[in-house]
């Protein structure tokens, strides 16, 4: 066998690596598992399934009188952002942790040593994938439950006021979750650690703070969670103009892209400031 | 060309790497040597900005490994074969990294082809012997076409086909001019391979220099004598920095004296001998010798059973 077919003779094109490039790296590694595909697949397909039984079981649920958006908005959007927002955590906590117990991380970081581009990328590209992945799981859901609600005259469509901020908000809202998962990931290396954390700041933060033997100002801080952004995110926006209010316990659909990006941007902080800091 | 400068790893208060300076040079293979834990991988890690050094700097080709724009285009690096997502494909394992640097599917199929993984190339790495995830990662290091190539422990786990084709490959490289540096703790895979070597224990440099240098520097050339008169060819050549030692056959071992010497000794005095051989060391001889008391692990009884042949 010979040693090289291309000698050193033909000097290579220097193509030092753009963020395009890293995305791309970082898309084709996502794309190459069948763990993280297959997670995106559940996102849709667990948003699609549930939202479907809530739709056939509609009548169960006390219906409303007419065509509702709030109800409507209740059908599509709280099993699929129930179970994307923990599908997209566990995701973004496997697209990094899952490289540092492969090793992986050490290919990637000798290929593009910026350790922010690559968590930058890695949450880009997360980021994208899983909110694209979100509006198919969203959109889907509106799409199945629209005739079961029409079969009781009570179907809304995309046009009414609210629904498309509200479909889109809650997509985005799963996206932000993964990208909190990468963030927790960055930070603590190990999978199974990081899946437990993203589950308890998601899941467990706003119960526990819901129950505490405090005052209600104190428990309404629940709403400053991530999963009460989720909520407000995949809601109709309400016209009264209040942007949030923690003593009466309301937090607008605005606030809650605002904490939810808080919550995401604040891990990957946290998770690149690890990164910078320590050894691979 | 690999240059460190007063290189220190710490680790808490043990020491890994204790302010060492050495240099790669391009043209040749440059073999680390050394004992588990002696540093030869903190080294290499440091090398690729993997892991920060306590003090002092490690240059490839004058910068930083990050401070180099395309480092594939550089540097091309094998730490752990096994380092890999055990779930992706070796093809997309590689275009991934490739993609970085926008190096184009042809030549990832190429270093396929060169590592002979053709027919592998398709299935998840999770499924490789070790020899296979060496060809990989062989392959992932040649992607670049750099003009520097570290592989830490490359023919582990390899056939003995796989050895060869890693040994004439590095001296391929070598031969075009590229800095190859490789450690290995095969002392035959070594003799065979590089051209020098730096032997390390305990994060220090115990030899650098080619390879025949170490070994007659660091192993006595003994000279071997049988006569019918020993005590009187002992009495002969008797001085200072020389020693004569009778062994159990009846033979005389000599330090200090080379064949030549003895035997031009020994006829001026009319001693009759039935054989002089002059013996020298070898690489493993060589490396005991450097690496005595720089062992981190040693089993405890392996020293009294192979000091006496």
């Amino acid at each position: 066998m010979n040693a090289l077919e291309t000698p050193r003779a033909a000097a290579p094109a220097e193509h030092p690596p753009r963020f395009v490039d890293v995305l791309l790296s970082e898309f084709i590694k996502l794309g190459s598992l069948r763990s993280t595909v297959s997670l995106l697949l559940a996102i849709v397909v667990f948003g699609l399934a549930v939202s479907f039984i809530l739709g056939v079981t509609a009548e169960g649920a006390g219906l409303p009188d007419g065509p509702s958006v709030g109800f409507m908005l209740d059908q599509v959007t709280i099993g699929t952002v129930l179970f994307g927002q923990l599908l997209a955590g566990v995701l973004g906590v496997l697209i990094i942790s899952g490289e540092y117990s492969s090793g992986t991380i050490q290919s990637t970081l000798l290929a593009v040593s910026g350790r922010g581009t690559v968590l930058a990328a890695k949450a880009v590209v997360l980021f994208l994938t899983v909110t694209a992945a979100a509006l198919v799981a969203m959109f889907g859901s509106w799409a199945v439950t629209y005739p079961l609600l029409a079969a009781l005259g009570i179907e809304v469509g995309l046009t009414a006021p609210g629904v498309l901020s509200a479909l889109i908000g809650g997509s985005v809202y799963i996206g932000l979750s993964a990208v909190l998962g990468s963030g927790i990931g960055a930070l603590l290396r190990s999978v199974a650690a990081g899946v437990a954390t993203v589950i308890s700041i998601i899941l467990l933060l706003p119960i526990v703070l819901s129950v505490l033997p405090a005052s209600s100002l104190v428990r309404n801080f629940h709403l400053l969670s991530m999963s009460k952004a989720g909520d407000a995110m995949s809601s109709a926006p309400d016209d009264g103009g209040i942007f949030m209010d923690l003593a009466d316990g309301y937090v607008s659909s605005s606030a809650g892209w605002l904490v939810a990006a808080t919550w995401a941007g604040l891990f990957l902080l946290m998770g690149f400031l690890q990164l910078r800091r320590r050894d691979v | 060309m690999i240059e460190a400068e007063a290189l220190v790893k710490r680790y808490g208060s043990k020491v890994a790497v204790d302010a060492i300076d050495f240099t790669v040079r391009p043209g040749q293979v440059t073999g680390f040597l050394g004992p588990n834990g002696a540093g030869k991988s903190t080294m290499m890690r440091m090398i690729v900005g993997l892991d920060r050094p306590t003090a002092g700097r490690v240059s490839v080709n004058g910068r930083l490994y990050h401070e180099h724009r395309a480092p594939l285009r550089e540097v091309g690096v094998l730490l752990d074969a096994k380092a890999v997502n055990g779930g992706r494909s070796a093809y997309k394992h590689l275009l991934a990294i490739a993609a970085t640097h926008r190096i184009g599917a042809s030549r990832v199929r190429e270093v396929i082809g060169l590592a002979g993984l053709e027919s592998v190339a398709g299935k998840r790495v999770g499924g490789f012997s070790l020899g296979m995830s060496q060809r990989l990662g062989i392959a992932t290091a040649l992607l670049g076409d750099p003009a520097t190539i570290i592989l830490d422990e490359p023919v582990n786990g390899l056939d003995p086909e796989g050895v060869r084709w890693v040994r004439t490959l590095m001296r391929d490289l070598a031969a075009e001019g590229r800095t190859v540096l490789l450690s290995s703790h095969l002392m035959s895979e070594m003799a065979q391979t590089a051209d020098r070597l730096i032997v390390i224990g305990r994060g220090r440099i115990l030899a650098d220099d080619s390879i025949s240098s170490v070994i007659s520097e660091a192993t006595r050339s003994v000279t071997r004598v049988r006569t019918p008169d020993p005590e009187r060819l002992m009495a002969t050549i008797a001085g200072p920095d020389i020693v004569s030692s009778m062994l159990a056959d009846g033979a005389i071992e000599i330090t200090g004296l080379s064949a030549e010497q003895v035997a031009i000794a020994a006829s001026a005095a009319g001693i009759v001998l039935y054989e002089v051989t002059s013996i020298s060391g070898s690489l493993e001889d060589a490396y005991i010798a450097l690496t005595a008391g720089e062992v981190e692990y040693r089993s405890s009884n392996s020293s009294g059973s192979g000091a006496h042949k």
